[in-house]
């Protein structure tokens, strides 16, 4: 009986993990195949000839589109890498200053945790459309700030409830100690606190940043050309017609799916804190 | 002479300012502006001054069938979508707990749900694709005739939902893991030695220990459920016909990519966010943030 429920369990591991990684798998095989190789049946689970052709913008021609090819990506890799950038140090500051001063000083108390934490919940539809109409009165529409600006919205309360929590582990006594020896607030803040919490700082740094590289709708709404449009906009252009250049359009997707998958990996440990709201510890 | 404490207090009032500055000037401002425009005919697709046309736009949202449509759409989302992914989630979870090489999978399991939703949703239409896509080839090797994912009503919304299945599943898994792991083992094992089965240990000490987590992840997931659209925006765009409206897709289209109806998207939105206010502060009760933030 015993043999017989271990080879169940592995049965169904696998199972379990070929779901949840068949998807991506897919994907970044796909970039890899020629074009002759996207529409066949059966389908090819092995790339018979691997090309860099969907990157260079060399497979696919014959679709006689331009946005079929991935040469064309550089601006919107930039205005992604900015705004992901921008985004994840102002947030990281920002979190940081008000997490220290809620953690240690309880300025605002429940009340104004409970109304930050409310931020984190809204639905970005309905922040889009005022944020269109006041960005467009300021002429931000279809610039990076208007990119970062919206982003914020959601990365800051996120950042600031997982630094609470880095704050509340450090000890209390250090900061008394600090001001025994002459030190003010920011000096114990800066030298003494901050330091302590740089793995807290690095991963919501990290997750703000995965967040806006992926985000999708204020994006769509806030922009309208390659000036100030991000990866997923470019992607989403994609699917447009009957047939789908598949290879440009994988390997555009594989480009933008690398850096989070190569930050959430190193980053695991804490993220795992994060996407709990630090209920639990991972 | 203010005293150190007040001072100090006084200090951290100016670092809690530029979130305070921020959120106010991104959210208050904004939201208040969307109330106010939610009892206005606005459209941006005219130059028509805003008129106040009291409830009209909320009296509309009732006569309204694509409306109708996408809250019927978002309901199956959440009542189907949620009870899967926790089950999913929480099997996994005791199902790779003490396996061989389970901080390994911890780790790959953590991939679906990092991914950008844009970019699962190209990995998922391609899986979905009716003549070449790989499930109708799994399909046909079990015998079942190709089916059009993308084209009927019921595959088409059965395929977001598999989707956010796939996506969100994760996210409960890892949840519910660490909360496992913070579990005091010697409670489980002191049962097991007073004769309790592996079962009966997890069924009656483990599972009520994880309620309260089981709560906050079901609620996390009813809320961005509720949120649902870049999904559907890259697989269906809400097709066919409007089967797969979800609701904040349905705002987008009423606001942005075809009327620009600034007035009637804003009611729609207030109806939105009050749902999700009151899910939030069930949120917040069951955090127990006192507790966790030690204030």
């Amino acid at each position: 009986m015993r043999w017989l429920w271990k080879i169940a369990r592995a049965v169904l591991v696998i199972i379990t993990l070929f779901f949840f990684l068949f998807p991506v798998y897919w994907l970044a095989t796909t970039a890899f195949k020629r074009s002759e190789d996207w529409f066949t049946w059966p389908p090819s689970f092995f790339p018979r000839y691997w090309t860099v052709g969907n990157f260079l913008g060399l497979e696919g021609g014959f679709f006689g589109s331009v946005t079929t090819a991935i040469s064309t990506i550089t601006p919107y890799l930039r205005n992604s890498t900015i705004v992901a950038l921008f985004v994840a140090l102002i947030s990281t500051v920002v979190a940081a200053l008000a997490a220290y001063a809620i953690s240690r000083f309880k300025i605002g108390g429940m009340g104004f945790v409970s109304w930050i934490i409310s931020i984190r919940m809204l639905p970005p539809i309905a922040a889009a459309l005022p944020l269109y109409v006041i960005f467009s009165k300021l002429h931000l529409v279809n610039t990076w700030w208007a990119l970062i600006l919206s982003h914020l919205v959601f990365t800051t309360p996120f950042s600031t409830w997982v630094l609470i929590t880095f704050f509340n582990e450090i000890p209390r006594e250090l900061d008394e100690a600090a001001y025994v020896d002459g030190a003010g607030i920011w000096q114990s803040f800066t030298r003494v606190s901050l330091p302590l919490a740089a793995p807290g700082l690095a991963a919501v740094a990290t997750l703000s940043f995965i967040q806006s590289w992926g985000e999708f709708l204020m994006a769509l709404v806030l922009t309208t050309s390659k000036d100030a449009q991000t990866l997923p906009i470019y992607l989403g252009r994609f699917i447009t017609g009957w047939r789908i250049a598949w290879g440009p359009l994988a390997a555009a997707g594989l480009i933008t799916m690398i850096p989070v998958i190569v930050f959430s990996l190193l980053m695991q440990r804490y993220l795992i804190r994060g996407l709990t709201f630090g209920a639990v510890k991972g | 002479m203010l005293s150190a404490l007040h001072r100090r207090k006084r200090i951290g009032f100016f670092m809690v300012l530029p979130l305070l500055l921020l959120f106010i000037g991104l959210t208050v401002y904004p939201f208040a502006y969307m109330i106010y425009m939610s009892f206005h005919r606005y459209t941006l697709a005219s130059w028509e001054k805003p008129e106040f046309i009291g409830l009209e736009n909320y009296k509309e949202i009732f006569q309204d069938r694509t409306a109708r449509s996408s809250v019927k759409f978002t309901i199956l989302l959440l009542a189907v979508a949620c009870p899967l992914e926790i089950v999913l989630g929480i099997g996994i979870a005791f199902l790779l707990r003490d396996f061989f090489g389970e901080r390994t999978f911890r780790s790959t399991l953590l991939i679906p749900m990092m991914v950008p939703p844009v970019v699962a949703g190209i990995a998922w239409k391609m899986l979905f694709n009716f003549e070449f896509g790989p499930i109708n080839y799994f399909l046909s090797l079990l015998g079942v005739d190709r089916v059009s994912w993308l084209g009927t009503q019921f595959f088409a919304q059965l395929g977001i939902i598999l989707i956010d299945v796939w996506q969100w599943t994760p996210f409960v898994f890892l949840v519910i893991y660490a909360g496992l792991q913070s579990i005091p083992r010697d409670v489980v094992e002191a049962s097991l030695v007073d004769g309790a089965s592996g079962w009966s240990a997890l069924r009656y000490i483990e599972l009520p220990l994880l309620k309260p987590l089981i709560w906050v992840v079901l609620i996390i997931r009813l809320i961005d459920i509720l949120k649902i659209f870049d999904l559907v925006y890259m697989v269906t765009f809400g097709g066919p016909g409007s089967a797969t409206h979800s609701y904040s897709f349905y705002i987008y289209k009423v606001g942005i990519s075809f009327g620009w109806d600034i007035g009637y998207a804003s009611a729609l939105s207030v109806i939105l966010l009050i749902v999700v206010s009151l899910l939030t502060n069930l949120l917040i009760r069951f955090l127990r943030l006192r507790e966790v933030l030690g204030l």
